[in-house]
């Protein structure tokens, strides 16, 4: 049962991925990328993780596609023409993910494409929030930290850069 | 502007007293009675005795048309809307032995100032209380004396200013609202 | 086979979606013409009068009139997306009515059955909420772009600046919520606010009133309602990203806008008001002390104090759109981003440290 609902959210989320590069209008691209991210979701919850699931709509279906949107609808980005970025890069580009994909298929075939399982049981992920809470504020502070100070940076960056363009056109 | 005021518009602001003023005012709009009058589904107004409705054309106590034709009124009009063609007539239909053989007036022309009822020198001619005077075509724009002469749907006695209870009467030729005169109140302001 | 009980339990659960799914379809139409005539009366007029006895009948006539409307599809529309956008505005508003309790629980009586007046009891019932319920944004976004008009576009424009700049104010609130009752799901929220008015939350002294100020102005922005529906802003955009739109699609952004209303005010009961509990533990009576938190009757009543809370709300949202004009655009931006922001981390620390130390 879990392993149909697997299939259909991959096959889904593989599709729209796909579909995202493949659309012309960057709108609809857009629209793709929300749909796979909503997979993404779903995926996270097939693997108990609902506080990851809610995170990834919340943020990246919620505000990251938004912000991506508004970009895009303000910008006004024209139709792509297919042809007009792809400068006969698609000679080298086919066979290489082809290569790609048959190596990737082999390695899974090969059973080399193993993760362990994680460390909790089922039972441990009832309360799937706390974990993950227990764990960025204990066995993970210092990434955790890192990540934090590091968008900090991007955010007082992204001010700065603002600010500075305001004061030469005066 | 001292601490003390800053402090005090700091508290005003986080309380929200402007907004709940604001609120309050609405919500004593929203419990307090309506104003609607409403015509013509249930109400109508009965205007005062100096509204200046449609015409009428009077008669005297023993049934006599008082109109004697004089032209006056067709005189003074300034949009020259009346109509009057005088004959003799000795029967005693009016006052006189000049009455009116056609007195009409053009509703669309008319403004309502009110100079032919001053004009009249007996008293003939009043604007009455009827002001439901729209219609579809041209045809019922202009009034003739007949319908003139009929007795008015509000009587002079009536002091009028109420609202009377109504009812909306739709019939194949026309629509108007019947109101009831017996029953009336005081409008709500 | 799955055995009986696992059959029965999922009949169950049809069974309240179904029926949460209608009411809560059924609820705008009675909501329009609850606001029709609050706006009349607090213009001193009337409202609706004419059809049915003082207008009631009046949403089946906009109902009738709607459903027999041309559904027109402008020439050089993208006609998929202006087609699916009001379904996409809809829809998540409808879902999240999945985990919002109604009511608690109660023992079936003459049974040992446990029923549960809501749906499904997520551990992430808070978050899940704002998700899908911020989902409905991109009905109105791509609808807005979809259409192909300038008001429209400019619409949908407004209304993404806005959702990004109230999604995190919003956001706040919530975590201090989280905070205060030290569980994202949305039953435990209620269940650890008490049975008296005051111990629910709103009268969490000092942090609790502010969390409930700042969750009430990022909500109003987030489902578009005056002050803050710049979107549809009649005066300066047509209407905003419906401009377009006729018949049933214009319907449905409605019945989104409508069920938003709803599901703000179903939060904002359960987040700071106590969900279903009365504002007064009747049970400390010795008449009614027979009744437990678990008996049939504890259980209904607990939805009939839901449902009056929610419905004060309803009525505070219409009350504030005819008190309060349209804020301008970059008013609205700086009391987002200056105001609530800065006042929403402040008040983190302070909930932060009231629950160190109280």
């Amino acid at each position: 049962m879990e392993q149909i609902f697997f299939y259909i959210f991959a096959i889904l989320a593989v599709a729209s991925a796909i579909a995202v590069v493949a659309a012309k209008n960057p709108v609809h691209s857009a629209v793709y990328l929300i749909i796979c991210f909503l997979q993404v979701a779903a995926l996270f919850i097939l693997l108990r993780a609902p506080f990851l699931a809610a995170a990834q709509v919340f943020i990246y279906v919620g505000a990251v596609m938004v912000l991506f949107l508004f970009a895009v609808l303000v910008l006004n980005v024209g139709k792509e023409r297919l042809g007009e970025q792809i400068h006969h890069q698609s000679v080298i580009v086919i066979p290489a993910v082809i290569l790609l994909l048959l190596m990737m298929g082999i390695l899974v075939a090969k059973g080399r494409l193993t993760a362990p399982m994680g460390a909790f049981t089922e039972k441990a992920l009832e309360k799937n929030t706390e974990v993950i809470g227990k764990m960025l504020f204990s066995k993970y502070l210092f990434p955790f930290e890192v990540v934090s100070v590091l968008l900090l940076i991007a955010l007082i960056g992204a001010v700065a850069l603002v600010m500075k363009e305001k004061g030469s056109q005066d | 502007m001292g601490v003390g005021d800053l402090i005090n518009r700091f508290i005003e602001k986080a309380l929200f007293t402007d907004f709940v003023k604001g609120l309050t005012v609405t919500l004593k709009y929203n419990v307090s009675r309506s104003i609607t009058m409403q015509y013509p589904d249930k109400e109508k107004w009965i205007p005062y005795r100096r509204w200046r409705g449609l015409h009428t054309l009077n008669r005297d106590e023993k049934g006599r048309e008082l109109c004697v034709a004089c032209e006056l009124c067709s005189k003074s009009c300034p949009t020259g809307c009346i109509t009057v063609i005088p004959m003799e007539d000795d029967t005693g239909r009016g006052i006189s032995d000049r009455v009116a053989r056609v007195w009409k007036i053009d509703l669309v022309r008319c403004l309502f100032c009110g100079l032919c009822e001053d004009a009249c020198p007996t008293r003939a001619l009043r604007l009455g209380r009827e002001y439901e005077l729209s219609c579809t075509d041209l045809s019922c724009s202009v009034r003739q004396r007949e319908e003139l002469l009929q007795p008015q749907s509000i009587p002079e006695t009536l002091e009028g200013g109420v609202v009377a209870a109504a009812k909306f009467v739709r019939t194949p030729e026309s629509i108007r609202v019947a109101a009831d005169l017996g029953k009336t109140k005081k409008r709500r302001l | 086979m799955p055995d009986i009980t696992t059959i029965i339990a999922v009949i169950i659960m049809v069974v309240k979606v179904v029926v949460v799914t209608q009411v809560i379809f059924s609820l705008p139409m009675p909501l329009t013409w609850i606001e029709r005539k609050i706006a009349g009366h607090i213009h001193v007029r009337l409202g609706p009068m004419r059809v049915g006895p003082h207008g009631i009948l009046q949403p089946l006539a906009d109902t009738i009139k709607l459903l027999f409307k041309e559904d027109i599809t402008p020439a050089k529309a993208d006609k998929f997306l202006y087609k699916i956008a009001p379904l996409v505005a809809m829809v998540p508003a409808f879902a999240v009515f999945v985990a919002i309790p109604f009511g608690g629980e109660f023992i079936v009586p003459f049974t040992d059955k446990v029923f549960t007046l809501y749906i499904s009891d997520m551990n992430v019932g808070i978050l899940y909420v704002l998700a899908i319920g911020g989902l409905s944004i991109y009905g109105i976004i791509l609808g807005g772009w979809a259409s192909n008009s300038k008001y429209a576009l400019l619409g949908g424009l407004r209304s993404s600046a806005q959702m990004i700049s109230y999604e995190v104010a919003l956001s706040f609130a919530a975590i201090g919520v989280v905070m205060m009752t030290n569980s994202l799901s949305l039953v435990d929220m209620v269940k650890s606010q008490g049975d008296w008015f005051w111990q629910w939350n709103i009268l969490y002294l000092p942090v609790g009133p502010v969390w409930f100020v700042i969750f009430m102005i990022a909500s109003l922005a987030e489902i578009n309602r005056i002050p803050f529906d710049l979107p549809e802003d009649e005066g300066t955009l047509a209407a905003g990203y419906h401009t377009e739109y006729s018949g049933m699609r214009f319907s449905f952004f409605m019945l989104y806008e409508y069920v938003a209303m709803v599901t703000v005010s179903c939060l904002a009961v359960v987040m700071f008001f106590g969900g279903w509990s009365a504002p007064i533990d009747f049970r400390e009576f010795e008449v009614l002390t027979p009744i437990t938190s678990i008996s049939w009757i504890y259980g209904l009543f607990g939805i009939f104090w839901f449902v009056s809370k929610v419905a004060v709300f309803i009525y505070f949202f219409m009350w504030i759109r005819f008190t309060l004009p349209r804020y301008r655009y970059d008013q609205l931006m700086t009391i987002g981003w200056k105001i609530l922001i800065p006042i929403s981390i402040f008040n983190i620390l302070l909930t932060g440290l009231m629950r160190i130390w109280a």
